[in-house]
């Protein structure tokens, strides 16, 4: 089986509209089961009580953010690099979501901060690092959607998002470089996790669902982009 | 469970109520999108342009 044929949108698109289902139903099991591991299986944390519980969203689409951000601009530099369109209309499918995980951990740590720090916003490291992404990301939308020229939309939403990406490390080592008011990691690759076996089930049953969610819509959205941008070729060559 | 979370309950469910209308505003704004292009597709393409195994419309390569 030749898998290179599945980099032209046209050959795609059938494979996304079948794949789509395999990624949405799981999506919404997962959250089901988060949802109820988080609120009925997880004990009450010693210390905040049950406002932690915001954890089960706000970590996971903290995550999300900065993952879907990273496979932006790896997609949007593949594309860029090789002139590979189907690379990226994946990197602007994948912006809108990115974007939304990133509003989500955004709002969701401003609630979280009430209770636990007495404020809803300060401009520490972690926080004003990761309002910087969501700024990214509606920039890399904002100008992709300026530009008439898809080429040219990529391009330029290609060199935003590279550039951009120097902004993930920085989130992400921001608790370890500078002193935040924001806590330290949770979890890290290396070392034992620091939370209750429970917590961390559900906390990582909602991120198996985040990301299978995003899979589903992006790949709907890529679906439409090719579509969209086909009517559009269309148009430019009758009209020329 | 305590549904009022220790009196915690507004920032709680504030979190998971603005997540979930989030994500159901870009489900909506999809399917939405999702349908505009089914139907502009059948108006803009004549029945040729489509392919005649999958149904899915012939892509145009506007890159030289």
């Amino acid at each position: 089986m030749n898998v290179y044929k599945y980099a032209s949108p046209s050959t795609f698109y059938p494979l996304a509209g079948k794949m789509v289902p395999w990624f949405a139903i799981p999506a919404a099991i997962l959250f089901l089961a988060g949802l109820y591991v988080g609120f009925f299986v997880a004990p009450t944390d010693a210390q905040q009580g049950d406002a932690y519980r915001i954890i089960f969203i706000h970590v996971p689409a903290a995550w999300m953010g900065m993952l879907l951000y990273v496979l932006m601009a790896l997609y949007a530099g593949i594309g860029w690099a090789f002139n590979a369109r189907l690379s990226s209309m994946m990197a602007s499918s994948i912006a809108p979501t990115g974007a939304l995980f990133t509003f989500i951990s955004l709002v969701t740590g401003a609630l979280w901060g009430k209770p636990t720090w007495g404020t809803y916003w300060v401009w520490d490291a972690r926080m004003t690092s990761t309002l910087i992404l969501l700024f990214l990301y509606i920039g890399f939308i904002s100008l992709q959607a300026s530009i008439d020229d898809t080429r040219r939309a990529d391009r330029a939403g290609a060199v935003l998002a590279l550039v951009g990406v120097i902004n993930v490390p920085i989130i992400y080592f921001s608790v370890q470089w500078w002193n935040t008011l924001h806590q330290g990691a949770t979890i890290r690759i290396l070392d034992k996790p620091t939370i209750v076996p429970k917590m961390l089930a559900a906390m990582l049953i909602m991120l198996a669902a985040c990301w299978v969610y995003s899979v589903a819509v992006v790949l709907i959205r890529l679906r439409c982009t090719i579509i969209e941008r086909e009517q559009n070729a269309a148009r430019l060559a009758e009209a020329t | 469970m305590d549904w009022s979370m220790g009196g915690y309950g507004f920032y709680v469910w504030g979190s998971y109520l603005c997540s979930f209308v989030v994500i159901g505003l870009e489900v909506f704004t999809l399917v939405k999108r999702k349908r505009a292009c089914a139907h502009q597709s059948k108006e803009d393409r004549p029945k040729s342009s489509h392919s005649p195994q999958t149904g899915v419309p012939r892509l145009v390569d506007n890159r030289n």
